[in-house]
């Protein structure tokens, strides 16, 4: 299982971080109570400055993503503990479909790009 | 024969046969790829008519400085009788053979990049880095395991028992100033396998496969070292109640026999290496060498050593080369490890 980096990316490297565990989560790779590496291993597998990972592990603790134990490290949190407003879940894609609409995308179209990318996203997580 | 020679023998033949092997890889190394490389770098044709020629004789000069700088003392040693401390020099160009490596490839390939094949020599910018966590007990064979805890606790306590009879008419030292030596190894090469197992960095996204390959080869072959070690020592300290515990007058002689044990292991061992080293090299080598992006964006460091704790790394690039970090906790462990040496050794001196 591997995160994907990308310096050509325009996202910063904890933001590429804080989105690939993510999909990893999405896509059932990483299963709840799944350990994730220490700041300190991930920080130096990558050869990042340690707070380029603790700050992607904030936001995934932020989002309700992940739970960070004391002494045991950051792990996948319960789907269930997720508290999260739905309201505040659907605003990135409510931003997204937004743009798709204004780039001139015919209702259809966006649908079938949805299905797709839903599809990608939740491959393996069926399991 | 007598133990002078024996430790000679050792040093001469089985040291200079392992150096003059080290020495010949290392010879070979930059062009192991073929002439279209100098290392990692792809070089542009006529790159070993030019500079290179120049580039590849310097490299090889600094190889062989560490030599140059032994044999001298080595003759000095021997000439004046000081044999047993041969094994120290071994220690220390051990070290010394490795660090001066690490730096001179590093400055060849270095000023290789001048000559690179244009385009060739960009870093890649799709890389991997597995999210896996590394234990040691996932690295770990429990059967050695088992037995390096057992023989070592055995041992112990049979030394503490033979000691005890009779505390007035053993020598501390004598009994004990091996076994702790050799502890003290054994806790300096599983600090050594566990750096082995955390060790790690970004793959590159274009041949994943070869280059994930190539590494856990070479992670493989450092820990067989490791645990090669360990059991050379855990057998040191095993037949080591054999030798204080023989007769005094044939104590000498069961002293040779354990040092002859140990260096036949040494050899043993060395061979599977070597061995081990052409498996790292055949998949070194179906893996294309690629430069990668440099994230760290650290601080300017000082030359030899800086203090970066938010940086994850032994090493942080410096004006001059590499620059030794003191926040990172292999650095302080590495150092408490050779203060506890030689603590140690005045301890034991104290003793006597």
């Amino acid at each position: 299982m591997f995160l994907t980096i990308n310096t050509d990316d325009a996202r910063a490297i904890y933001q590429q971080v804080a989105d690939g565990i993510k999909e990893l989560i999405a896509r059932g790779e990483l299963g709840e109570g799944t350990a994730l590496p220490p700041v300190r291993q991930l920080a130096a597998d990558l050869g990042v400055n340690l707070n380029t990972i603790a700050i992607a592990y904030r936001e995934l603790q932020k989002e309700g993503l992940i739970t960070v134990r004391h002494g045991s490290g950051s792990v996948v949190a319960s789907r269930t503990s997720n508290e999260r407003q739905q309201s505040e879940l659907l605003r990135p894609l409510r931003t997204a479909l937004t743009e798709l609409v204004l780039a001139g995308l015919s209702a259809r179209k966006i649908q079938e790009i949805v299905a797709h990318e839903l599809q990608t996203v939740t491959k393996g997580s069926a399991k | 024969m007598p133990m002078n020679k024996l430790i000679l023998f050792y040093y001469v033949v089985l040291w200079g046969g392992s150096r003059l092997r080290g020495s010949v890889r290392r010879w070979k190394q930059p062009v192991v790829r073929g002439t279209d490389w100098f290392f990692n770098v792809r070089v542009q044709p006529g790159f070993y008519e030019g500079e290179g020629k120049s580039l590849l004789r310097r490299y090889r000069l600094r190889m062989l400085a560490t030599a140059a700088v032994e044999a001298p003392i080595a003759v000095a040693l021997i000439a004046t009788g000081h044999i047993p401390y041969l094994g120290w020099l071994i220690l220390a160009s051990a070290i010394a053979v490795h660090v001066n490596h690490l730096f001179n490839v590093e400055a060849a390939e270095r000023k290789a990049r001048g000559f690179a094949t244009p385009g060739e020599d960009q870093p890649v910018s799709a890389m991997l880095v597995p999210l896996e966590t590394r234990r040691l007990r996932d690295y770990t064979n429990r059967t050695v395991e088992r037995l390096i805890v057992f023989g070592s606790i055995f041992s112990v306590a049979w030394l503490v028992r033979f000691y005890l009879d009779s505390p007035s008419g053993h020598n501390f030292g004598m009994v004990f100033g091996m076994p702790i030596f050799l502890l003290y190894y054994q806790l300096g090469f599983l600090l050594m396998k566990n750096a082995v197992v955390q060790w790690s960095a970004p793959i590159p996204k274009m041949q994943a496969e070869e280059h994930l390959k190539a590494r856990e080869e070479r992670r493989k072959l450092y820990l067989h070292v490791a645990d090669a070690s360990r059991i050379m020592v855990t057998a040191g300290l095993v037949l080591w109640p054999f030798v204080v515990g023989a007769p005094e007058a044939r104590r000498e002689l069961f002293f040779k026999a354990h040092f002859v044990v140990l260096m036949a292991m040494a050899v043993i061992f060395g061979i599977w290496h070597e061995m081990g080293r052409n498996s790292v090299l055949k998949a070194a080598l179906r893996a294309n060498p690629v430069r990668m992006p440099d994230l760290l964006n650290a601080q300017p460091a000082g030359w030899p050593v800086c203090y970066q704790p938010a940086t994850p790394t032994l090493l942080v690039r410096a004006a001059r080369g590499y620059s030794l970090n003191l926040a990172n906790r292999f650095t302080l462990l590495g150092a408490g490890y050779l203060a506890g040496f030689l603590a140690l050794i005045m301890l034991l001196r104290m003793s006597q």
